[in-house]
């Protein structure tokens, strides 16, 4: 709707947009500015906005020779090891829910199989799991087996977050593809799964690569999953919670730390905000 | 290969399985159920996968009414003790209270900003189409990264939002490390990091709109309030209830924020059950007493839940 606005009324619109562009903005780039900054100038008051910035704090997280020696003191921290874990297990997961979840949710929006709207149901179900609840009784499983912080077993119980997700939004995508296409290949006699091959997975490409951004989002946002069930093998966010250390706090340390989080998420919008926006309010929005 | 015929042949088979199908029929249902066959296969990996997790859920639940304690070889099963022990504690009900405190303050406060900000953006204003994808960046961080950012923001010794308040004349705030303004101050990060999920889903109601209906309304003279309160409210009132539902099942959840903050403290100011369930099963190890916690807050959410999606129900049916 474009209506005809008196310049005064749609000058203090654009003045509200932009408080509230700032107040969404403002803790980033503060963050922002604290990674940049040394120990003593973040303990200064009043709080300093122009300062001669450093790359010092992310050296401290990284550089694995120095072990965390700063110029002020040393603090241990290795923050490569948990990114790679991140990493690792956040690609792992959306790989293993796009082999499982695709398959299904083609299912669910084009084969007739008994029960299918319970099954359907019984996914979307899982958005509202109560993850602790099923964590509790995982932890003692996951000793029993052997798969206590291990790669396998964090993408595997990373799929009660991305698998129901993938298995929802693939079908969604599927449902959007006009059922003709398919039905006439099949007519000219082509298989099933050639048809699927060939013609229904190229016109799903760009909607599976937002979904897949979604769900890696999801899966690098997690954080009780890895702090209970993995040490070594824990996620950047478990890692981030260390380096708030009680007693001596190194913020522009940890910092630096937000920024690596938080850099991944932005690149994400930059690349598929449509299909994020789609994602993150899927089952209130179709 | 007409689908719509094979449902009404599975419909067949099943309500009347002892007519003999003709020929034609079986022949098909043959040929269906090669099909089907491929079909089962595709789901069944993923089925699997989440029975899995059902199955722990349930195994969850049993443990509850267990005495498991990390490392004890002998398990029993003690019926509803664990839950007897919880209700008679002052800490339980606290937790309660705290849950249902922090969930039903961020879900009103949220759809209440989530309305105006919104109504903001959809007036089309230059800036706002501008800057439209900035409402998704808090949504878009790790809730941990968010609960960190602000713990160092409200720190209250240099904390930058104390410096803001003080040229503003308003003396040092205590924020997260006072037991008065720690549940305030963990509802104000819940806010800024879930108003845009209402934003955008309440955006998108508001785009459903037609604007002949707005149109109709200016003409029979109805004025910017009148319209929006009148027409417009109720029109997306069934967004805001679903975006609530979603808000409200994530918030009585919420553990990452709550965590990386305040850890339940200071004392128990906002000790929530799923923090409380934490420290119980893991660091004091009653894994039993854990879940039994978890359970009730699993109850909370989905008694929450049912009441809010009948609400739901009954608007968007008078909606429409």
């Amino acid at each position: 709707m474009r209506l005809n606005r008196s310049t005064p009324a749609s000058v203090l619109l654009n003045l509200l947009v932009l408080a509230c562009t700032l107040i969404l903005t403002f803790p980033l780039v503060w963050i922002v500015m604290m990674s940049l900054k040394q120990q003593p100038e973040v303990m200064t008051w009043p709080p300093r906005f122009i300062f001669k910035p450093t790359l010092e704090n992310f050296r401290v997280l990284f550089d694995a020779a120095q072990a965390g020696a700063t110029s002020y003191g040393t603090i241990k921290v290795d923050f490569l090891t948990p990114v790679t874990n991140s990493l690792v297990i956040s690609l792992g997961a959306v790989l293993v829910s796009l082999i499982a979840g695709v398959p299904a949710g083609y299912v669910l929006a084009r084969r007739d199989i008994p029960m299918k709207e319970d099954i359907a149901f019984f996914m979307l179900g899982f958005r509202f799991a109560p993850a602790l609840l099923v964590v509790i009784p995982l932890f003692s499983v996951f000793q029993t087996v052997g798969l206590y912080d291990t790669y396998f077993g964090m993408i595997w119980v990373y799929q009660v977050v991305t698998l129901p997700m993938i298995i929802w939004l693939s079908r969604s995508y599927i449902e959007d593809i006009p059922k003709d296409i398919e039905e006439a290949a099949a007519m000219d006699g082509a298989k099933p799964f050639r048809v699927v091959w060939y013609i229904v997975l190229p016109l799903l490409k760009p909607g599976l690569i937002g979904a897949s951004l979604l769900i890696f989002l999801l899966a690098w946002h997690n954080f009780a999953l890895g702090l209970i069930l993995s040490s070594t093998k824990a996620p950047v966010t478990v890692a981030l919670l260390k380096l708030l250390n009680p007693g001596v706090q190194f913020y522009p340390v940890m910092a630096a730390g937000l920024v690596v989080t938080m850099i991944v998420p932005v690149v994400l919008i930059i690349l598929g905000q449509r299909h994020l926006e789609r994602g993150l309010t899927f089952g209130a929005v179709k | 290969m007409d689908l719509r015929g094979t449902e009404a042949i599975v419909t067949l088979q099943s309500s009347a399985g002892q007519l003999a199908p003709s020929k034609n029929e079986q022949v098909q249902s043959a040929e269906q159920h090669a099909l089907d066959w491929w079909s089962l296969a595709a789901i069944a990996p993923a089925i699997i996968i989440l029975l899995g997790f059902l199955f722990l859920f349930f195994y969850g639940v049993f443990q509850s009414l267990t005495d498991l304690k990390f490392g004890r070889p002998l398990v029993r099963f003690i019926g509803f003790t664990n839950y007897e022990v919880a209700i008679k504690t002052q800490d339980f009900w606290n937790s309660v209270r705290a849950t249902m405190a922090y969930a039903c303050s961020a879900v009103l406060a949220e759809a209440f900003c989530g309305l105006a900000l919104a109504k903001l953006f959809a007036s089309g204003v230059f800036l706002a189409r501008l800057m439209r994808p900035v409402i998704l960046l808090p949504l878009v961080l790790p809730p941990m990264s968010v609960a960190l950012m602000w713990t160092t923001m409200m720190d209250p010794q240099n904390g930058i939002l104390n410096y803001l308040l003080s040229l503003v004349g308003i003396g040092r705030f205590a924020w997260i490390s006072d037991a008065s303004t720690a549940m305030f101050s963990l509802v104000l990060i819940d806010i800024w990091t879930y108003t845009p999920f209402f934003a955008l889903i309440i955006f998108a109601g508001l785009q459903g709109i037609n604007d002949e209906v707005r149109e109709a309304a200016r003409v029979n003279g109805a004025k910017g309030w009148a319209t929006f309160l009148h027409i417009e409210l109720p029109l997306i009132a069934p967004y805001i209830l679903i975006a609530a539902v979603f808000r409200l099942i994530e918030s009585l959840n919420q553990f990452d924020i709550i965590f990386g903050t305040t850890q339940g403290g200071p004392g128990d100011s906002t000790s929530v059950l799923s923090v409380r369930a934490y420290i119980t099963a893991f660091q004091n190890l009653a894994f039993g007493r854990g879940a039994a916690l978890m359970v009730v807050n699993w109850l909370i959410v989905l008694i929450g839940t049912l009441a809010l999606v009948k609400l739901w129900r009954s608007v968007r049916q008078r909606v429409s």
